[in-house]
């Protein structure tokens, strides 16, 4: 497996976990898979202006029956902070978070976003996996979505360039 | 014109609608006028239009109503562009403008002063946005919309200050905690959609 498998394989397997309710906003390293998500007959998605909105429009969704996740950058996870704890993790809302790691080790230029995002997911309670290695994203995209469903809160995948096959 | 006579005037109308009201007086009124299962009250300030998105697009057969106000909408007007794009003709979104953060102060909001929420939605992209000069008007466009099945986005102007404030803080409190209203309402959609939201826990046998 070649990274630059690595967004189809990532949108196999959000399909497998159940995922047909998709928001997203783009990073460069996240362009294609989100190109594939909006692609897929299979799932509704929904483009955003800024990423918290994603936060209510996949806790509508979830209360409408659908799996859902939002596709952004760490940046975009800052920005969604009050809406995952005044309606998400307030009210039980399950959701993966697929998050593309800016400043992560070997990346430029976002070393200070890097450095904050473990933390806060930690401080709001947000379970997270970080994910380098191709064979790992079935697993890790499945478990995070049933660890989701059963804990009915938000899961965090960080997503690195090893899995989205993009480099700068 | 007030808030609470506006929602009194189309709750008869609304059946069994899905209605997301934003915490505060609205929330209040709502719950006085139509109580029960079809209710949900929203803690975050711009969240309601993106909550009521998510469920009218996942269920299209259903009419959903979003009950929001000035102070909320100007937090997320992102969301605006957002609601442009997708339109669904299940959605009625109702901003009451009253031009104050009425539940924390009283302190003018931008639209108090300068900002015209329904210019700023038709320049969003939503053709649809008017606002509704009446009483009559305000049930009127509802009631159509309703009807006809089509996207609405109706803003109210609406009358408060400390003498309003002092007339809904004499309603029944919304009847349930927030947390309560969200579940209550997702066993309400699980019993008239015939579909399951929150499944048994596990471990699956």
């Amino acid at each position: 497996m070649a990274p630059e498998d690595g967004p189809k394989i990532i949108l196999e397997s959000m399909k497998e976990a159940g995922i047909n309710f998709v928001t997203s906003l783009p990073d460069f390293n996240l362009a294609k898979l989100i190109e594939l998500v909006d692609g897929d007959p299979e799932i509704k998605h929904v483009a955003l202006c800024r990423e918290e909105e994603g936060i209510g429009l996949c806790t509508g969704a979830y209360m409408g029956g659908k799996t859902t996740a939002i596709i952004m950058q760490n940046g975009g996870f800052l920005n969604s902070c009050n809406g995952l704890t005044t309606t998400a993790l307030n009210f039980n809302i399950p959701m993966l978070l697929m998050i593309y790691y800016a400043g992560d080790i070997g990346d430029e230029g976002f070393s200070t976003l890097g450095s904050v995002t473990e933390p806060v997911l930690s401080g709001l309670g947000i379970r997270y996996y970080v994910l380098r290695k191709m064979d790992e994203i079935k697993n890790t995209i499945k478990g995070a979505t049933l660890l989701a469903t059963d804990s009915r809160r938000p899961v965090a995948v960080l997503l690195t360039k090893n899995v989205l096959g993009t480099r700068r | 014109m007030t808030r609470y006579d506006c929602l009194k005037g189309i709750a008869s109308e609304v059946g069994q609608s899905l209605v997301i009201t934003i915490g505060g007086g609205g929330s209040t009124e709502w719950g006085a006028v139509r109580p029960g299962e079809g209710n949900m009250r929203v803690r975050t300030l711009g969240l309601v239009q993106s909550i009521a998105l998510g469920l009218a697009l996942s269920l299209p057969k259903r009419q959903i109503l979003a009950v929001d106000g000035d102070g909320a909408l100007l937090m997320n007007l992102c969301a605006l562009p957002t609601l442009a794009r997708e339109k669904p003709d299940n959605l009625i979104y109702m901003v009451f403008d009253n031009g104050m953060y009425e539940a924390s102060g009283l302190i003018k909001t931008a639209t108090g002063v300068c900002a015209d929420l329904i210019q700023i939605a038709r320049g969003a992209g939503i053709k649809e946005a008017m606002w509704a000069p009446s009483l009559e008007d305000f049930r009127d466009k509802v009631v159509t919309s309703m009807e006809k099945r089509k996207f609405a986005f109706i803003g109210a102007r609406v009358e408060s200050g400390p003498e309003y404030i002092k007339q809904f803080k004499k309603l029944p409190r919304f009847d349930v905690s927030e947390v309560e209203s969200v579940y209550r309402m997702m066993r309400y959609i699980e019993k008239t959609e015939g579909i399951s939201v929150v499944p048994p826990p596990g471990p699956r046998n």
